[in-house]
């Protein structure tokens, strides 16, 4: 296939809003400042588990400059969460250190820091639970003993099964079986959250966060807090980096609404980078108990795993997660037979979000060096043993996922001759070097999980020939808005410098279900692709009238006649021609895309996404024999993106992504105090965020599939890039020192250990190579 | 409110030291100004030292290297004479924290917050150094080594400052540090290893070791000039030294590694430490090239 003659899609453009965030210039939310706004801050529980037994805030109330406190006691409030198991101000039990328990709104940060000192909170510590296996016990304390639908701590299960397993494992020739583990993780954005809310003397609420789920976020308030959610703007300032982080309400913002009703004055609440770490959403720790088996040929018969997602105290979106980990399980490569039982469990710890990747990494981590085991205990090579079993168009995978374009097997052979494949795999040992790969699959055509997985455009033309869309997506960093802008520019017909792109709040913009799940530049992009068409065909009809020709076309902002071009006129002459007259109109238009997906049947079968992204990456490692410490070399990837519609930002959305995969790879986690639950060192320099000293040259190759459904052919691409990193590192160190790194991160002390202890692969069916 | 006292000599900064109680010097505030921020500290009275241009600066006098005690870490890491003769100082200062950081931090503030796994004492200590310590009853000189009284106290006497530092940097002497981190830079040691080899020809007459980050203080590793002197190099007496200096140290587990862990970092590191010196001493490295931060390289010849 061939793609679409273009003039601005497919070129290398700045992103929009690049000159003023590099220079500072942009305001993000903590820069705002609304007359008489006071400051907040929260008291949060130092104790993993504990009953709350009284609460005085006699104290602090009386201290000269507070304005509010508030608490369970003194406010309206439900709970919310998946299971309805949470409440922004707890008020029976603190389930995790950082659980909120009071709040200040006062004059300044100092006046709220020395009121929440005041504030008497007495506790009945709890026996804390912080391993998900010791929460599985029987006669394990019960974190949510309120909760009479559930079973014990186990708050969710995700089963599923296809084929039949049992069978496919007698008849598999090889099986590998072992346990991988991801730790506790964070966003890591460099802005923190921040929220102001304010209500006006009519009682209309304006919420000012960073969120880019913004129409969830609005309903969820409403319903959390007893307001009319009509009554409701939210004001999406820029965001200063999410990963996911930002997606969602989280606990502060309706505390900041508390503070705001109760001071009836502006309140706003930014975290400190500690309480970033302590209070707001994680990547929770998942473990996968996985057997692959195979045929003696190599072909993939079977997966089957147990998973144990360690979701933290309460369910916010982490406990979701679970149904991307299936695709994986389910979808990446051809396997007749899979099953996977999924217990997530709560446990007296920081509890999960959504996080980019959203429990792919894990699960590809699991996925992806098993298909590298199998191949070393068949004695194939790896590479080669995906290429056979590689996705293919027009597959449907036994989830019901329905594979139309698919550029897998391109992807593999790309990053198979980009890195040597060949010539350098298994053979650099002698240096302690190795080479490992992964590959993936996730969503690139929305993720439908809501009854709608929608979103609205709406193009406006004014006399200058400015041409506004207006969008129900958000920017987060990731270049949507510089996207979205070419794709209205190359549908009108103009430069790129006519086109701008408003999705500034609830008020204006025409309902999303918001930025996740790598949908933004397919559903956002096809809505605006269609709203632009339909001003485009208004705007030729105007051109019609006075150029008196039927059969015209628009290029760079100039309309004429195919048949006779030297019947011309600038578009913009054709906007003011039709508006400034009697009767007169302005170019307006709507649309929202939604794509033709289906919701999963409670089997978990259904086709959630009009098209998947494909990628394969492999890394090259050092390995320090002495100190465990693992060098990245090289990074190789390939994408297969649909089309890129801006070459430069996705090649910079997958460096970025793979940069983020880095860190997981090697160094991010929040280690947590087994006997306290609280987190050893909630810094971002103990936490091990990669610094470009850490990032290696990342190559990258756009494959483009021209996907039918993408708007100009794209897929979605945001998240890929991280997701095989872990993977492809992980089967590189086992290349390099032939250890078999089932944990991630895998810090210095962990690979030596490893070392030292010859952890190797677990084949328990067939022979083993060694 | 903190009031910040600004002094213009050396003599005044210490008399106002001495009049104001509880006031704490400041120089490049990478540390002091953190531990405020965070509660660590809470002073009423800070002294900033940034326009004592007297205690500023790289002084080399024969073999004698004189280094001023609010000598930015850049300014070390940068000093191509330093890189040249006593490598293993600029090389710990090329890994501490990031540019910026550098710029600010001073060496004297580095030895006088006494973290356990700071870069700078380890290479000062294999250099055998001296340091200047000014104060309102004159000055005195003391090994390095005794400086430091535990993590984050030092033997100064209240009033007391350091001015300089000052070690000997003999041609026939070779010098490395090496560490082992979580992530390739803006990391503190989880180990840090410094090693100096003094030859004849290709003999080595004397070889010292100082460790970081796995004790109270940093300290030198005994023993290690009897092992090795007298004799060319032998990489099984390295790795003897690497053991010795395992069974020396005595780490803590925290969120950088188990203390069993640093122990045998601590054996990895020491060998290639002594190589590296033992290459710069005989001129068998580029003159002021720094090594890998974990010295993972080909072994010596």
């Amino acid at each position: 296939m061939t793609a679409t003659e273009t003039r601005v899609v497919g070129k290398r453009l700045p992103k929009l809003d690049a000159p003023d965030k590099v220079s500072g210039r942009i305001q993000y939310a903590d820069d705002l400042d609304i007359p008489g706004m006071l400051t907040g801050a929260i008291l949060r529980s130092p104790h993993a588990h504990a009953r709350i037994v009284s609460i005085d805030v006699s104290k602090a109330e009386a201290l000269p400059g507070v304005k509010a406190v508030i608490h369970a006691g003194n406010v309206q409030q439900r709970p919310f969460g998946y299971g309805h198991d949470n409440l922004p101000l707890k008020d029976r039990k603190v389930r995790c250190v950082g659980d909120e328990v009071a709040a200040v709104a006062a004059i300044d940060e100092a006046t709220a820091k020395r009121a929440l000192g005041l504030i008497d909170v007495v506790y009945e510590v709890l026996p804390a639970v912080v391993d998900p296996l010791e929460a599985l016990e029987d006669g394990a304390p019960l974190i949510h003993d309120e909760r009479l639908d559930i079973d014990g701590n186990v708050s969710m299960r995700w089963d599923f099964e296809t084929g039949d397993v049992d069978k496919a494992a007698e008849e598999a020739a090889v099986i590998v079986e072992g346990t991988y583990s991801s730790p506790l993780a964070a966003p890591g954005a460099i802005e923190t959250h921040v929220v102001i809310a304010s209500f006006d003397r009519s009682g209309h609420l304006t919420v000012w966060s960073p969120v880019h789920m913004v129409f969830m976020y609005r309903k969820e308030l409403a319903d959390t807090l007893g307001l009319d959610w009509g009554n409701i703007t939210i004001k999406q300032p820029p965001v200063g980096g999410s990963f996911g982080g930002k997606i969602d309400i989280d606990t502060h913002d309706f505390i900041c609404v508390l503070l705001a009703e109760a001071a009836q004055r502006p309140v706003k609440l930014a975290m400190s980078r500690e309480e970033e770490f302590i209070g707001t959403r994680t990547r929770q720790p998942i473990h996968f108990k996985l057997r692959t088996g195979a045929d003696a040929d190599g072909n993939i018969l079977f997966r089957d795993t147990h998973v144990i997602s360690d979701n933290g105290a309460y369910n916010a979106w982490g406990s979701h997660a679970m149904l991307v980990a299936m695709n994986t399980v389910t979808s990446l490569y051809r396997v007749p037979n899979s099953r996977m039982r999924c217990a997530v469990v709560y446990t007296n710890k920081s509890y999960g979000g959504s996080v980019r990747g959203f429990g792919n990494p894990q699960s590809t981590f699991a996925v992806e060096q098993q298909l590298e085991e199998i191949a070393d205990a068949l004695g194939r090579d790896p590479m080669e043993l995906r290429i056979q079993n590689a996705n293919q168009a027009g597959d449907v995978t036994p989830q019901g996922l329905k594979i139309t374009t698919c550029g897998l097997t391109q992807c593999l052979e790309s990053v198979k001759e980009a890195s040597g494949w060949n010539e350098r795999r298994g053979k650099m040992k002698d240096r302690y070097r190795g080479l490992g790969a992964a590959a993936f699959i996730h969503v690139g055509g929305g993720a439908r999980i809501y009854g709608s997985d929608g979103c609205g455009a709406m193009i406006k033309m004014d006399d200058s020939g400015q041409i506004s869309l207006i969008s129900g997506s958000s920017e987060l960093g990731q270049g949507s808005e510089t996207a979205l802008a070419m794709i209205v520019a190359e549908e009108v017909g103009v430069p790129m410098s006519k086109v701008r792109v408003i999705h500034s709040d609830t008020d204006v913009k025409p309902w999303d279900v918001g930025v996740h799940a790598s949908r933004t530049t397919f559903v956002a992009g096809n809505a605006a692709r269609l709203a632009a068409g339909r001003a485009r065909d208004k705007l030729l009809a105007a051109a019609a009238e006075v150029l008196g020709k039927d059969d015209l076309v628009i290029e760079d902002g100039v309309i004429s006649s195919r048949s006779e071009p030297e019947r011309a006129m600038p578009y913009d002459k054709a906007i003011r021609r039709l508006l400034l007259r009697e009767e007169g109109n302005v170019i307006m238009s709507t649309a929202f895309y939604d794509p033709p997906t289906e919701n999963q049947d409670k089997g978990y079968i259904g086709n959630i996404s009009a098209t998947y992204g494909f990628g394969a990456h492999v890394a090259e490692v050092e390995v320090d024999p002495g100190t465990g410490q693992v060098k990245l070399l090289n990074l190789w990837t390939a994408h297969d993106v649909g089309r890129a519609i801006n070459p430069s930002a996705v090649e910079g959305q997958i460096e970025g992504g793979a940069v983020m995969g880095i860190g997981l790879a090697l160094t991010e986690e929040l280690p947590v105090r087994v006997e306290v639950g609280e987190l050893m060192a909630p810094n971002l320099h103990d936490y091990g965020l990669p610094t470009m000293v850490d990032a290696p040259r990342i190559h990258v190759d756009l494959i483009e599939t021209n996907d039918p459904l993408g708007p100009f052919g794209a897929k979605g691409i945001g998240e890929g890039g991280l997701i095989p990193v872990p993977a492809a590192v992980a089967n590189a160190v086992a290349d390099a020192v032939g250890i078999r790194p089932r944990q991630f991160p895998l810090r210095p002390w962990k690979v030596l250990d490893w070392i030292q202890t010859g952890e190797t692969s677990n084949v328990v069916k067939g022979a083993g190579r060694g | 409110m903190v009031e910040v006292l600004i002094p213009g000599t050396l003599a005044e900064a210490l008399g106002m030291l001495a009049d104001r109680e509880g006031a704490v010097p400041l120089a490049g505030g990478t540390d002091v100004l953190l531990d405020m921020r965070t509660g660590r500290s809470d002073p009423t009275v800070l002294v900033d030292m940034s326009r004592l241009d007297g205690l500023r600066g790289v002084g080399i006098d024969g073999d004698l290297v004189t280094i001023g005690a609010m000598t930015s870490i850049r300014t070390i890491e940068r000093d191509a004479e330093l890189a040249a003769r006593s490598t293993a100082v600029p090389e710990a200062a090329h890994v501490l924290g990031s540019v910026q950081i550098r710029v600010m931090a001073t060496l004297g503030g580095n030895l006088c917050h006494a973290t356990p796994s700071a870069e700078m004492p380890p290479p000062l200590l294999v250099h055998g150094a001296e340091v200047d310590i000014a104060g309102p009853d004159g000055g005195r000189t003391v090994p390095l080594a005794d400086l430091f009284a535990g993590p984050g106290a030092t033997t100064l006497d209240p009033g007391e400052l350091v001015a300089a530092v000052r070690y000997p940097a003999p041609s026939n002497l070779g010098s490395c540090y090496l560490r082992q981190t979580v992530r390739w830079s803006m990391d503190l040691a989880g180990v840090g290893v410094a090693a100096s080899v003094a030859v004849d020809g290709d003999r080595i007459t004397t070889a010292t070791v100082a460790l970081g980050a796995v004790a109270p203080t940093p300290f030198v590793v005994g023993g290690v000039a009897d092992l090795m002197a007298d004799d060319p190099w032998d990489p099984e007496r390295a790795g003897e030294a690497g053991r010795m200096a395992a069974a020396a140290s005595s780490p803590i587990s925290d969120a950088r590694g188990s203390a069993d862990y640093r122990c045998s970092v601590v054996a990895a590191l020491v060998p290639r430490a002594l190589g590296i010196a033992y290459r710069r001493a005989i001129g068998g490295w580029p003159v002021g090239r720094f090594s890998p931060t974990n010295g993972l390289v080909e072994e010596p010849a």
